[in-house]
């Protein structure tokens, strides 16, 4: 419901503030967009503040399509989806979420994990959440499927530390550089990861 | 009666103007009573100051002001929690390499920088021939970041996962800062 307000609230809100919009108000690092392109991520980035969201990973987003020298309307779009997905995390995550929890809920959400993920996760993990949810969208991002990635990061959140989870996306990269089929390079990491912790006869 | 009480008046005027003598060794003698007191102890500035704040005051106060400190005390009530549960973040120093042969010059851009092309150039390590390097202090999270090299040419960083939600064209490259 809220993504939906948000989108409504973007769209509305790109159209209405635009030329309302007082200058000064602006981060000043927007400076560095093409003047026909700031007022609109401007008003983007007001309308998500509006709705709690934060202001620093538009702002970066938009930074980035500067310096690869994005059109203005792609700028615009990647702003646009990134709050939606924002959005999105943190009605998952909940109001009490991290900025680093929204912004890897957000990369996750884009790599296709389902929300019922984030929500499991959010019941099983005691600690933040970031880590696992950015492993999970690293796995994507290396080959392996969404479903498989999230199966691996949910049988491991609720005992996994951080580094436990950063080092075994890291032997998942091994192995598929080596030649393995991503969601079994996955699914036999998340195996030897759960025969490690439980101890028993060899 | 009236003729003689006028005489009264005039005889007690007549004696209050008669100048009054004083014993000459008045002085002393209160000098010496005031001597023989007992000399009271002064307050020092700790007794002085716990009188000051154990003293009762009456505060005066428009409701409006009531208000604004009630809100303002139920404010920091339910923030403290908060403050206190969320603890400083930790910061990491992250080394950042790159092999780049041909380069004359290469900078590191990321979140962490504004996207910033003069904020991070990397150096060339010593005898290492052409690996390029910088360090860079990160709290935990997720940062989006590339290689500009030669001020044209952008390059992901080969040894880290690709940025799933590139947007652009331009390939990103993402590090993940564990915080436990």
């Amino acid at each position: 419901m809220i993504p939906r307000l948000l989108l409504a609230a973007l769209a509305v809100g790109l159209t209405g503030t635009v030329l309302a919009r007082p200058a000064a108000a602006q981060d000043p690092r927007l400076e560095r967009l093409e003047p026909s392109t700031r007022p609109l991520v401007a008003a983007l980035i007001d309308s998500a503040r509006a709705f709690g969201l934060p202001a620093e990973p538009l702002v970066q987003r938009a930074l980035e399509g500067t310096i690869k020298g994005a059109p203005g309307d792609r700028i615009v779009a990647a702003v646009r989806r990134l709050a939606a997905d924002l959005g999105r995390a943190r009605e998952v995550l909940g109001a009490a979420a991290s900025l680093p929890e929204l912004e890897a809920g957000a990369a996750a959400l884009r790599a296709g994990a389902a929300p019922a993920v984030l929500a499991e996760l959010r019941r099983a993990r005691r600690q933040p959440l970031t880590v696992p949810l950015a492993v999970l969208a690293d796995l994507v991002a290396s080959g392996v499927p969404a479903d498989s990635a999230a199966a691996a990061v949910l049988a491991l959140a609720a005992t996994a530390r951080d580094a436990d989870l950063v080092e075994f996306r890291r032997a998942v990269e091994r192995d598929i550089a080596l030649g393995a089929p991503p969601a079994a390079a996955a699914s036999v990491r998340v195996n030897a990861a759960a025969r490690e912790a439980r101890p028993g006869p060899p | 009666m009236f003729e003689g009480g006028r005489d009264v008046v005039d005889q007690i005027i007549a004696r209050l103007r008669r100048p009054v003598r004083i014993d000459p060794s008045l002085d002393a003698r209160v000098m010496e009573r005031i001597a023989a007191l007992p000399t009271p102890r002064r307050a020092g500035a700790v007794t002085a100051a716990w009188r000051w704040l154990t003293e009762p005051r009456h505060v005066a106060l428009s409701p409006l002001s009531g208000l604004a400190v009630a809100a303002g005390l139920v404010a920091l009530a339910l923030l403290l929690p908060t403050i206190a549960r969320r603890p400083a973040p930790t910061i990491h120093e992250l080394q950042f390499v790159l092999v780049a042969p041909h380069a004359t010059a290469v900078s590191l851009i990321g979140d962490f920088n504004d996207w910033d092309a003069a904020r991070t150039p990397m150096r060339l390590a010593h005898g290492a021939g052409a690996v390029w390097t910088a360090v860079v202090p990160l709290s935990p999270g997720r940062y989006r970041y590339g290689f500009l090299v030669n001020g044209s040419l952008w390059l992901a960083d080969p040894a880290a996962p690709a940025a799933l939600d590139n947007d652009y064209g331009g390939p990103s490259s993402v590090v993940t800062v564990a915080g436990s």
